[in-house]
């Protein structure tokens, strides 16, 4: 019944029409849904709706040519006239930004515009150097659009999706009673995606997030690093009786992370609820989270909410975007993550191996502007290229990932090659190491990165298997069997003829066995003199 | 060639101080475009050049560096100077338009987003050139010339211009300046630049191809809302001699109408004022600039307060007057009755000038010519010669720029140029304006050339 229920929750379902129109921007939601009975709150229905700004993956900064910084750039080191609003520096549009933001549109299936302004967003804070925000207020890049969440089974519906600047960053040292300000990150591109209050949980809410974290480094847009700060989220809430119109909503700014939204929102919904039970009203305010005490707490009311004095900016153009450019973003995407999932179902892959292999990258695969390298998932299509790719999947994911793991490294510090690698499955297989010889010889080569072939490590290491016995006489028999008529013909009399076979046997050992040893063994096989 | 330079405009090796205390020691790390472009050409720059405060002011005394005095006097006297009479030379750019009237230079850089060129070209008897706005690089402050460097006051009506000692002095120095520089967004595209040559030269291909001096063809409109209550009768006489110069030469001349004239001072003071409040927000004392330390007994300490603290000192009263007025356009309660309303005046304003003109504009997706219409527009343009410098009050500044911001407004390039001295006045210069279409810079410097040439040959007779 469940299931049911919540399929009724797609846009084209007739039941989504909107209930009512609330036109006073104190309640925010149009559409009322059914929520299970026997929920957290039961009795209660909660509304959500979330505004994520998403840091753009692109070289230079939004309206500038400085390179955008990475985790280590020292403080104020990428920062242009421009980005430090120099008088007289004007801004000029980075069409790479423009094309991440399509990307995203498209992925989102959202209404691109065909033209598109910039608004001025005013208001003084160190960390703005302009003194105002670009940003696109009244003509946003792309109108519309949904984002589909399988577990919820839900559809959430995308308002739209605007381009703007990103801030710097103030660092308060209370101690030495300063603010140091870091403008590396000011005038860097972002996209805000701003979503219909359409998740009525904090797990729905959860979900929306990761599901939109996943589609914009499928797209390469961002690499969607909550923790980093480029995927940055505020969210919307508001409570009502189950069959009562919406209730005020509270905004939650600046949560950082997944497990820290779905806590503020629990919170903030219990507070919520506390406060209409005991006969209060919620007022609409912006709120903040505080990660130690998991509560919400207020930042300021609607009353004291700043006037931004929105203007459209006087020198930047509107982008005027033809749908014959908008169809070439479109043919240069990278491959999405719906494709790469079926490639690798293709090879065999369960569904678990797949996530796991895909989740490996976490926003690393995402490079400059729009191009996209999974390397974890480029790294198993090498080594499987003529290998059994469950086999070689069980070696990266059970293996590799576990002991790069275990040494704290992210697995773009892999020391192992795509050769070193396939050496080492190719040994275990043979029967040249044994299975425990071989993770003995991973650990050994992430501990000691070299471009030594690992069957040389294990001849070092004196870890392969032991050639004067059975395992070379299985070989040899191997090749006895797959060449009879030279077998015959040294039966028969002719010794020269085992040269042959010695051939082969050196081959399937791939050069690891001894030569001599190869040939007593064939003589004794072939129970010459 | 020798060259001053407006203090708006950025210089690396001299203080680029804006006129103002907010900038009284800041140093550029760059060049305008156009300080590059004349580098780049081997002109001298002589200096910078006294400005109001930002670009906001029509008499330039709105100055951490005190007024300018207007340096001309009639050729008959040589009095001191302690001993002439103390005259504005207009602003915004009065010091660039004094510096050239003084002979220090042969022309100078400046900007003008209202009027700021031509007004003061109007006040010294020097001539000033506001060219199409996207044609001159801001970055330094031409729009027409390109933007980049030029330190923005209102960035969708300033303009780099040029005065010069003639007409010949002002286009050698657009000639250096007139590239296209991609730093500067509102920089017109190579392709509307030429297009709107070809327009431009094939409607004077009508006339200008003829025996020299003569205009049979030449379609001249005088906007006849261009002659208000306030404007000084003495202006009319010099202003029929100079059409009766045109008609002489074969020019037929045509009374034109720009109904949306009255709104355009109103339109012009909210727009300007809401961009200013906007492009003067960086001054914070923060990155650059003046910094005020807050005193001791501060409250909050906060960084508004540390803002208000520095920003209180840095700007003078002019500059505080429109901050607050364009603050005051913007929000949330008066942004569609005041911006909004504003910006359809302002279309109206253009959409006056698009009707009168021969030209068809470049810049529109079609354009039909106008058989019917002018090929450029004729009009004094100040309603007076220089007011003296002690004699001001508020409002009348405002009112000095009527006849100057309707081009602004439009983005439309106009000359200013002096007519001679005339008996019916009292002895100091006045100018009158050619307006052209956009990008029809060579049609307007063609046109007062020749008004130029026929002023130089005037004898002007002695009072009485």
């Amino acid at each position: 019944m469940a299931m049911a229920l919540r399929r009724l929750r797609s846009p084209t379902s007739s039941l989504r029409t909107p209930h009512r129109l609330y036109g006073t921007g104190t309640t925010h939601a149009n559409t009322v849904r059914r929520s299970e009975q026997g929920g957290p709150w039961p009795g209660w229905q909660v509304v959500i709706g979330i505004e994520t700004h998403a840091q753009l993956k692109s070289r230079e900064k939004l309206f500038s040519q400085t390179w955008t910084p990475d985790l280590n750039s020292v403080p104020n080191s990428r920062v242009a006239p421009y980005d430090a609003a120099f008088p007289g520096t004007l801004p000029r549009l980075n069409s790479s930004c423009v094309n991440l933001a399509i990307r995203t549109a498209i992925a989102l299936q959202s209404d691109i515009q065909q033209r598109s302004t910039f608004d001025r967003k005013h208001y003084f804070y160190s960390d703005l150097p302009a003194g105002y925000q670009i940003t696109q207020r009244y003509n946003p890049i792309a109108r519309g659009g949904r984002l589909f969440l399988p577990q919820s089974n839900l559809s959430v519906r995308i308002e739209q999706i605007q381009l703007e600047q990103d801030t710097g960053k103030t660092i308060s040292e209370p101690r030495r009673r300063n603010l140091s300000i870091d403008l590396n990150r000011a005038g860097m591109g972002l996209i805000e995606i701003v979503s219909k209050p359409d998740m009525r949980s904090s797990e729905e809410a959860g979900e929306y997030v990761r599901t939109l974290q996943a589609v914009l480094r499928s797209v390469a847009a961002s690499d969607g690093n909550m923790e980093q700060g480029s995927l940055r989220c505020d969210v919307n809430v508001s409570v009502n009786r189950q069959g009562q119109a919406p209730g005020t909503r509270c905004e939650i700014k600046n949560l950082n992370s997944i497990r820290f939204m779905v806590a503020a929102i629990g919170s903030e919904v219990h507070r919520q609820i506390d406060m209409l039970d005991s006969g209060g009203f919620v007022s609409h305010e912006t709120r903040g989270f505080n990660e130690d005490t998991g509560e919400t707490f207020p930042l300021r009311s609607k009353e004291e909410a700043p006037d931004y004095r929105y203007m459209p900016d006087p020198n930047l153009p509107p982008i005027l975007l033809t749908a014959d450019f908008i169809a070439s973003v479109r043919n240069e995407m990278p491959a999405l993550a719906d494709e790469i999932r079926e490639r690798l179902t293709l090879h065999g892959l369960t569904q678990q191996d797949t996530d796991v292999l895909m989740a490996v990258d976490s926003g690393n695969e995402v490079d400059f502007d729009g191009r996209l390298n999974h390397v974890a998932v480029t790294y198993f299509e090498e080594v499987s290229k003529g290998r059994n790719p469950k086999t070689v999947v069980n070696w990266i994911i059970h293996e590799l990932l576990g002991q790069l793991a275990l040494r704290k490294k992210p697995f773009r510090e892999n020391p192992i090659s795509v050769e070193q690698m396939s050496g080492l499955i190719d040994m275990v297989q043979s029967g040249m190491v044994t299975g425990s010889s071989g993770k003995l010889l991973l650990r050994q080569m992430l501990d000691h990165p070299s471009s030594e072939a690992p069957s040389r490590l294990a001849g070092r290491l004196g870890l392969l298997a032991n050639w004067g016995d059975e395992f070379l006489e299985r070989l040899c028999s191997q090749a006895i069997t797959d060449m009879p008529e030279e077998a015959d013909a040294v039966r028969r009399g002719a010794p020269n003829v085992i040269n042959k076979l010695l051939g082969r046997v050196m081959r399937s050992s791939k050069g690891t066995a001894d030569p001599q040893s190869i040939r007593r063994t064939l003589q004794k096989l072939l129970s010459m003199p | 060639m020798t060259v001053a330079v407006k203090d708006n405009i950025c210089t690396k090796s001299m203080p680029t101080t804006c006129s103002s205390a907010m900038l009284r020691d800041f140093r550029s790390p760059f060049d305008a475009t156009v300080v590059q472009l004349l580098n780049d050409s081997g002109a001298t720059i002589i200096g910078k050049a006294n400005c109001d405060e930002f670009g906001m002011g029509s008499l330039n005394v709105h100055s951490i560096h005190g007024p300018v005095v207007n340096p001309h006097q009639h050729p008959s006297s040589a009095l001191d100077w302690p001993v002439r009479e103390r005259r504005s030379a207009g602003g915004s750019s009065g010091g660039s338009a004094a510096a050239v009237a003084a002979g220090m230079c042969s022309a100078a850089l400046a900007t003008d987003t209202g009027g700021s060129v031509r007004l003061p070209a109007s006040y010294c008897g020097v001539v000033g050139l506001k060219p199409s706005y996207g044609l001159i690089s801001r970055r330094g402050i031409y729009d027409h010339l390109q933007r980049w460097g030029v330190v923005s006051f209102a960035d969708s009506l300033d303009c780099v211009g040029i005065i010069g000692k003639d007409v010949i002095s002002a286009s050698q120095v657009l000639d250096v300046l007139s590239v296209f520089d991609e730093r500067d967004p509102t920089a017109a595209r190579p392709l509307t630049r030429e297009r709107a040559q070809e327009l431009c030269s094939e409607h004077m291909a009508e006339w200008a191809s003829l025996p020299s001096g003569d205009f049979t063809k030449l379609r001249i409109g005088i906007p006849q809302e261009y002659f208000p209550v306030s404007l000084d009768s003495s202006i009319v006489s010099p202003f029929r001699r100079v059409v009766r110069a045109l008609k002489d030469r074969g020019a037929t001349v045509l009374p034109v109408s720009l109904p949306n004239t009255s709104y355009a001072l109103s339109a012009y003071y909210v727009i300007a004022s809401a961009e200013a409040s906007s492009n003067l927000a960086r001054y914070d004392g923060v990155q650059y600039g003046l910094r005020v330390p807050l005193p001791p007994d501060s409250v909050t300490k906060s960084p508004g307060e540390a803002y208000s603290h520095s920003r209180t000192a840095g700007f003078g009263a002019e500059v505080k007057r429109r901050i607050l007025l364009g603050t005051y356009a913007l929000t949330a309660d008066a942004f569609d009755n005041y911006f909004l309303q504003a910006q359809r005046l302002r279309q109206c304003i253009r959409d006056d000038f698009m009707r009168v003109f021969r030209v068809p504009n470049p810049l529109a997706r079609s354009a039909t010519p106008n058989v019917a219409g002018v090929h450029v527009l004729l009009h004094p343009s100040a309603v007076r010669t220089a007011p003296f410098l002690d004699e001001q009050d508020g409002l009348d500044a405002y009112t000095q720029d009527v006849l100057t911001v309707p081009a602004s407004l439009a983005g439309l390039p106009a000359l200013s140029l002096p007519m001679a001295v005339d008996a019916g006045g009292d002895g100091w210069p006045l100018g009158v304006s050619v307006v052209g279409q956009w990008g029809c810079e060579k049609m307007i410097l063609t046109v007062g050339s020749t008004i130029e040439n026929a002023e130089r040959g005037t004898v002007v007779t002695s009072p009485g």
